[in-house]
């Protein structure tokens, strides 16, 4: 027999606690210098999550599409910031192509799962929003940041290509090409293998939540299709918008290539 | 002020169509950050000529050679070519002023898809036949090289030659030479820079050269522009400079023009 779903209590909690003092007394007799950063960990973890439910509740309970809005876009604004923190070069503008980047990803791909795939009533319920949001965000806040960096090693590496395709003719576009479908393609191949892997070797985080939740394995596994479709499309769609806007940065409107750009490092 | 300055342009347009005028330098200067790179730059480039531009390392060299194909843009002044502003039309200017770098740029893949790379863009380019992709080959002296052969096994005078083709194959009428064979070894680059006089001449190219190396230079370029701390020094041909100190001021050893006379 299924179970509707197992509650945790905060008792059944205080038992998992056991498992940090199995840790600690491990780290103990290995004399690894641990206890007071895990102990620190541990409380963190405890704080931090408990509050982020009471939070959460308080926010699930907010039935406004302006809030909802809102509420996103104050997420996108965090991811870009990070992002945009993340850069080990100096790369022009890039919040605002991250800011657009994710935009315009959460715009089409939520828009589409709220409207027109889980049929949510209303659109912006915010069981549905905030966390497939989240997921969206997220995701598009990773490989954006990764693919950016990788893009400046690219063209770093590729500077002398770069100018033998401009000095051939080649538009600015043309000439960054190969490095864009480079770094393109490192963002989006551990995307796809996630894909050709998913449920043989671990069962994703989403599903497993699900299950254990109570909800039919069989839906779960639905759900789970389609946020590996959600998030190779985020992740598509986030680096080809931030590409398309970061690649110009590193042009002149002469069809030069800005080279001091290539030189600077973040100090 | 729009009007005066389009006059001026027409002028000097119908002044440099006269003299056969390709390039024409008036007071160009290069900042970056606080470097004056180069210093109130003022000369004329002829059809057909061979010019090399020498000084030495630091001189401002390769960033005066960018500015003929638009590369580098100066940071005050103006540089004409045919008569209009260069950077009028840049793509067809770049398809007009080749260029061969000091390390050649050889892409992934076949000798045939680095030939033709530039008709990723350009149709005429990706209809190029074999036998015109043969006579390029044949100019360089790339005779024996299969098309299909991968580009990134040919040695580096080969890889060089490739370029040229490259180069070749957009037709151009001026040819830049950023230190070309500076890392060939020298009975090699003299045969390549052979080949360059020999295109010059049965294609009437203008050949611009830059190179700190002014005794292989002194072979083939008529006219030398010396380069010195961003400004040029001395213009005119390889004889009347040597009287100068031009070449001595210019850090260069006099014993290598002693040497090479």
């Amino acid at each position: 027999m299924r179970p509707d779903f197992y509650v945790l209590s905060w008792n059944d909690l205080l038992v998992s606690l056991l498992f940090i003092a199995f840790s600690l007394f491990l780290i103990k007799k290995w004399k690894l210098g641990l206890e007071n950063t895990l102990l620190i960990g541990t409380l963190r973890t405890f704080v931090q999550l408990t509050l982020m439910g009471y939070v959460l509740t308080w926010f699930f309970d907010q039935q406004h599409w302006a809030f909802m809005l809102m509420l996103l876009f104050l997420m996108i604004l965090i991811a870009s910031y990070e992002g945009t923190r993340r850069q080990k070069q100096v790369i022009p503008h890039f919040f605002p192509a991250m800011l657009v980047a994710l935009l315009g990803s959460a715009i089409l791909i939520l828009g589409t799962i709220l409207l027109f795939i889980l049929d949510v009533e209303p659109w912006f319920s915010p069981y549905a929003a905030i966390p497939i949001g989240g997921m969206i965000i997220g995701n598009g806040l990773n490989s954006t940041a990764l693919t950016a960096n990788r893009f400046v090693g690219e063209m770093k590496h590729r500077e002398k290509e770069i100018e033998t395709l401009l000095a051939l003719g080649a538009t600015p576009k043309l000439a960054v090409y190969d490095a864009m479908k480079a770094s393109i393609h490192a963002a989006l191949i551990p995307n796809i293998n996630a894909m050709m892997t998913v449920g043989l070797v671990q069962l994703p985080g989403v599903m497993t939540g699900q299950i254990l939740a109570g909800i039919d394995p069989i839906i779960a596994v639905r759900y789970q299709i389609m946020i590996m479709y959600m998030w190779f499309t985020t992740a598509t769609l986030a680096n080809m918008i931030m590409l398309a806007i970061v690649y110009r940065q590193y042009f002149t409107s002469k069809l030069q290539l800005r080279r001091e750009l290539l030189r600077e490092n973040k100090a | 002020m729009s009007y005066i300055i389009s006059f001026c342009l027409c002028v000097i347009y119908n002044w440099s169509m006269e003299n056969d005028v390709l390039f024409q330098f008036k007071n160009v200067h290069l900042r970056v950050d606080d470097n004056h790179i180069l210093q109130g730059l003022e000369f004329n480039i002829s059809k057909g000529e061979f010019v090399s531009v020498i000084g030495a390392s630091g001189a401002g060299k390769s960033s005066l050679l960018r500015m003929f194909n638009a590369l580098t843009s100066p940071s005050e002044g103006y540089i004409t070519f045919r008569g209009i502003e260069i950077d009028s039309d840049i793509q067809a200017l770049r398809k007009n002023v080749g260029v061969l770098f000091q390390n050649p740029v050889v892409f992934e893949g076949t000798v045939r898809e680095n030939l033709l790379i530039a008709g990723r863009w350009d149709q005429t380019i990706s209809q190029t036949l074999d036998h015109e992709i043969q006579t390029a080959l044949d100019q360089v002296g790339l005779v024996n090289i299969k098309l299909t052969h991968h580009a990134k096994d040919l040695s580096g005078g080969e890889q060089q030659r490739l370029a040229l083709a490259r180069t070749l194959l957009n037709h151009p009428q001026v040819l830049l030479l950023d230190e070309p064979t500076s890392n060939l070894d020298p009975k090699l680059a003299r045969e390549i820079m052979d080949q360059i006089e020999e295109l010059r001449e049965a294609l009437n190219l203008t050949v611009i050269a830059v190179s700190h190396d002014h005794m292989l230079m002194r072979r083939y370029a008529k006219r030398v522009i010396i380069l010195s701390h961003g400004k040029i020094i001395g213009d005119g041909d390889f004889k009347t400079l040597d009287k100068s100190h031009a070449f001595e001021d210019a850090g260069l050893l006099k014993n290598e023009v002693n040497d090479a006379t």
